[in-house]
């Protein structure tokens, strides 16, 4: 039990620790490292579920790698907004971003 | 009893927790970036730790592609890519300590609070967990690994989309 409880609590740190830099940096690629962290947390909680309670269910893998593919579209998708971004105002600084408000 | 996947746990857990706060304590972008990598290869780890032996190769091998490129693309939008100039990149920062920690002790009291039932001391080899793996993906979750592949595609053409030249394809 001990080994699935220090588990989930790593994850629950990470994550708030992606959550903190997610909502507190002005910077577009910051934000996105704030988002992977609290994806990684994400997938060690899948890990977790994986290995101390349904070592026989492989769907929660199969979510791993449904994971990892959410992390590297995110990360696309992000840098192809940064380049368009800076194109247009020269800077990924979000704080620079209000004329996207409606 | 403190067993040696307890103890790797708790370091490598321990590691990946402060690679992560590591990102936004540094002015350096590359810093940043080379520190979420180490947090992200610590994960990995930990996926070797709780013995799941193809995730935890496969997640260091990606994360280790993603954040260099992450890091050559702070350095090429960052005005001061090196943190000399001590730029201010905060915002709303104790709302966001405050959502943080609160997170964080709300899903550490969710963990502790559960009832997990019996913990699993049967599992499978690394070579029957590929195949099982392999088997899951090709059958019962066929349709949510061609979801996957469909969505990268997708992601794939609006990446390209949103980041061609906007002057260029008028001129054309």
């Amino acid at each position: 039990m001990e080994l699935l409880i220090t588990a989930l609590i790593i994850a629950a740190v990470l994550f708030g620790i992606g959550l903190y830099g997610a909502l507190s940096q002005t910077n577009l690629v910051m934000i996105m490292m704030g988002i992977e962290l609290m994806l990684g947390a994400a997938m060690i909680n899948l890990v977790a579920f994986w290995r101390f309670l349904h070592p026989d269910a492989f769907s929660l893998q199969m979510f791993v790698l449904v994971a990892m593919t959410v992390m590297a579209l995110e990360g696309a998708v992000g840098f192809a907004i940064a380049t368009q971004r800076f194109r247009t105002s020269g800077t990924v600084e979000m704080e620079e971003s209000a004329e996207l408000k409606g | 009893m403190i067993s040696v996947q307890l103890i790797l746990l708790i370091i490598f857990g321990l590691a990946a927790i402060w690679f992560g706060w590591r990102v936004f304590m540094t002015s350096s972008m590359v810093r940043s970036a080379l520190s979420l990598l180490a947090s992200m290869v610590a994960i990995g780890i930990l996926f070797l730790v709780m013995e799941a032996e193809f995730l935890g190769v496969l997640q260091i091998m990606m994360m280790g592609t993603e954040m260099s490129i992450m890091a050559i693309f702070m350095m090429m939008y960052m005005m001061d890519p090196g943190g000399l100039g001590q730029m201010d990149m905060y915002h709303q920062k104790n709302i966001s300590i405050a959502a943080g920690v609160i997170v964080t002790v709300f899903i550490v009291g969710a963990a502790l609070a559960a009832d997990w039932g019996t913990i699993a001391t049967q599992f499978p080899g690394p070579h029957e967990q590929n195949r099982l793996l392999g088997m899951e993906i090709l059958k019962r979750s066929m349709m949510i690994f061609e979801t996957a592949g469909v969505t990268i595609l997708t992601g794939m053409i609006a990446s390209i989309t949103v980041a061609l030249s906007i002057k260029n394809s008028v001129e054309k």
